[in-house]
Parts: structure tokens; sequence; C-alpha cells
């Protein structure tokens, strides 16, 4: 092969790899749409799992299209609660880890409110479908580990007074309390504001937390 | 009704009415003599399911001294929860496409608030107004159908284990009982 004939096939390779990335790019933006249009449908009608149609016809693609990236609609599901579930940690920064009691109360509830604000319809439509998937019910699983994880750490002076039991107990109560149902009944049933919602998650976690200890000497 | 909660124990959905005739061993028709139509029927069974458990709910202890107060209340509230979860669970699933059931579940928390109000008397009493308001509801939250779920089926905990989970916890939350509350 000579150099020119080398550069022209060189060439004709790059422009192929672009081609394929290109094309890979654009079926990465449908599948994307496709959860955008299949979350949207189902924050609207939660708890109904949206259908093919309905999904295609939000996204402005045809079922067939949908079908080509997702084996079903349940591995829509499931994709579409990865994606959520990454959004919503992006949205809830650890804050405040190092305040003081009062600090790290309210920053943990604020945090926790406004991500059950956001995804309650969607949470509510994963809850109740979470009985028909194997794989629905660990993001299930997973999220309230998350949030398990993140009362340890807002909570790791306090936690640490405690025997295993006890620390294990709290935990299980203060992630239940904390919990988007919890969340969704202040706010629906009893017709709380944001404000005072979050105030009776405060008042409620001051209670069941022990006292904090004096802070180690450096 | 038998026939209808039955199936929503087994299944978790709304049974057809050939379902629920097949497990009543009665015909379609005789379902619709005695109900309008599939909703009413839904009602009806939400309603003698909540009367059922209301009747299973006795209130024992409510005059006695804290402890017994809590552990009577958490012995009741587990018994409703362990029998009654997969029936609660498919009402809250349905609340969206029944919107009466949406009325029936708001009655039956009342139920509950008003049976902790009942239990918790002597410390709720200490309480102004607004804070007493929020403690009732971070108790019934506390006590709610899936923080009972959670913890049997989640975290694999006894009956007995997450009994002591709710009465140390409603412990921790209630504030001291006055001295005259105290037998």
């Amino acid at each position: 092969m000579t150099a020119n004939n080398a550069e022209a096939a060189g060439g004709a390779a790059e422009r192929r790899t672009l081609r394929i990335d290109g094309r890979r790019l654009r079926s990465e933006r449908t599948k994307q749409l496709i959860i955008e249009a299949y979350l949207a449908l189902a924050e609207e009608n939660s708890p109904h799992v949206p259908t093919a149609a309905e999904i295609a016809q939000r996204a402005g693609y045809s079922v067939r299209s949908i079908f080509e990236r997702f084996v079903d609609i349940r591995a829509l599901q499931v994709a579409a609660t990865d994606y959520a579930l990454v959004q919503a940690a992006a949205l809830a920064p650890l804050r405040d880890g190092d305040g003081d009691r009062r600090t790290r109360i309210r920053s943990q509830v604020e945090v926790r409110a406004r991500t059950c604000e956001r995804w309650l319809p969607l949470w509510r439509s994963l809850v109740v479908n979470q009985h028909e998937s194997e794989e629905l019910k660990r993001r299930v699983t997973i999220s309230r580990e998350r949030t398990v994880a993140r009362l340890e750490q807002m909570y790791a002076p306090e936690l640490s007074t405690l025997s295993d039991l006890e620390r294990r107990q709290t935990l299980i109560v203060l992630e239940a309390l904390t919990d988007v149902d919890s969340w969704e009944r202040m706010r629906k049933h009893f017709d709380l504001s944001f404000d005072e919602a979050s105030a009776v998650w405060r008042q409620a976690i001051d209670r069941l937390l022990p006292p904090t200890p004096p802070p180690n000497p450096a | 009704m038998e026939a209808y909660l039955a199936l929503l124990r087994e299944c978790q959905d709304i049974p057809t009415a050939a379902q629920i005739a097949a497990r009543a061993g009665i015909s379609t028709r005789l379902i619709f003599e005695r109900f309008v139509d599939l909703q009413s029927l839904s009602l009806a069974t939400a309603d003698y399911a909540f009367a059922m458990a209301k009747s299973q709910a006795i209130v024992h202890d409510a005059e006695g001294e804290r402890p017994a107060r809590i552990r009577s209340h958490v012995e009741t509230r587990a018994e409703t929860c362990e029998g009654w979860l997969p029936l609660w669970r498919v009402l809250v699933a349905n609340q969206a496409r029944l919107p009466q059931l949406r009325t029936r579940l708001g009655i039956f928390r009342q139920a509950v608030m008003q049976r902790i109000e009942l239990m918790y008397a002597p410390e709720l009493g200490t309480l102004p107004a607004l804070d007493r308001r929020d403690l009732l509801i971070a108790l019934e939250a506390l006590i709610d159908f899936e923080s009972w779920a959670r913890m049997r089926e989640g975290h694999g905990l006894s009956r007995e284990d997450a009994c002591q989970v709710w009465i140390r916890m409603i412990d921790r939350l209630l504030p001291p009982t006055p001295q005259e509350a105290r037998p």
C-alpha cells in the first residue's frame, strides 16, 4: 500500500467511525428522550405505568423504536428508575455534615423534604409497581439504603453514643419517618405547608436522637 | 365481599367480577344484582374490612401507666398491620383509580390518630396545640402500615423485635408523663 493509499484508507476508516459514533449518539439521544417521556408520563399519571403507545407519542417516536432500545416496558421502567435515582442523588448534596445538632437536623430535613417533594409521584409509582419486578424492588431498597447512609452521616455524633441494637432501631425509624409516604401524608392528607411539614420532621428527629456528645478535645 | 378480600390478599390487585364470582361460588349476575358495579363492591368491601379491623383493635390499658399503654397500643397496632397490610396496599395503590377510596383512607388514618390521642392523652395534654398536632402526625407516620412492613419484610425483624422498635421509639417521642397522671 502506498502512503497515499494508506492515508485514504485511514481517512475512510475515520469517517466510518465518525458515522458510527454519530449513529450511536443519535440512538443514545433517542433512548434518553424515551426515558424522559416515560418519566414525565409516570409522574403525571402515577401510579399508572404508561403504555408503549403513550410513551411513543410523548417522545415523538414510533412504538418500534422503543422496543429497539428496550426489551420490554419493564426494562424501560428500570432504566428510567436508575436515571431518576442518579438525578435525585445529584440534587441532594451533603451539606452541614459538620454543623451543630440543630444545623444538621435542619439541613438534612430540608434536603430530604425537597427530594420527597420533587420525586413523590414517581416514587409512588415505583413503590406500587415494585411487586411486579425484582429489579424494581431492588431499586426501592437501594434508595432506602441511601437514605439510611445519609442519616448515618448526618447524625454520626449522636448515633455513636448508642449500642448497635439501639443504633439500628433508631435508623430504621428515622428512615421510616422521613420516607416519601410520610411526606405525602403531611402534604396531602394533613394539608401542611412545606415549612410546617419540615418542622414536624425536625421536631420528631430531635426527640428520637439521643443527646449530642461533647466534642472530643483536640 | 369475603371472596373479594381473599383475592385481594392473594393477588394484591382489584379482582375482576368473574374472579370474585368463581371464588364465591356464585354467578357474576348475582354480584351485579347486589352491587351496581365493581366500584361499589370495592367501596363496600373497604368499609366492611375497616369495620372488621376496628372491631379487632380493642382498646386495652388506656388508663394504665405509660409502659403498659405503649405496649398495649403497639401490640394492637401490630396486629392490625400484620393482618391488613395486603389490603391496605391495594387500597393505597388504587386510590387514584377510585377517588372515594381516598376518603376511606383518610377515615382510616383519622381512626389511627384518635387511638393515639386516647392512649397517650396524659403526655399529649402537656403540649401546646401545635406541638401536639406535630407529634400526632409523627406518631402516625411511625406506626404506619409501611413502617411495619419495612421492619418485617425489609429488615427481617420478628414480630416481637418490631414491636420493641415501636415501643422504644414511641417512648422517645412522647414528652414526660405528668405527675398527676401516674397511678
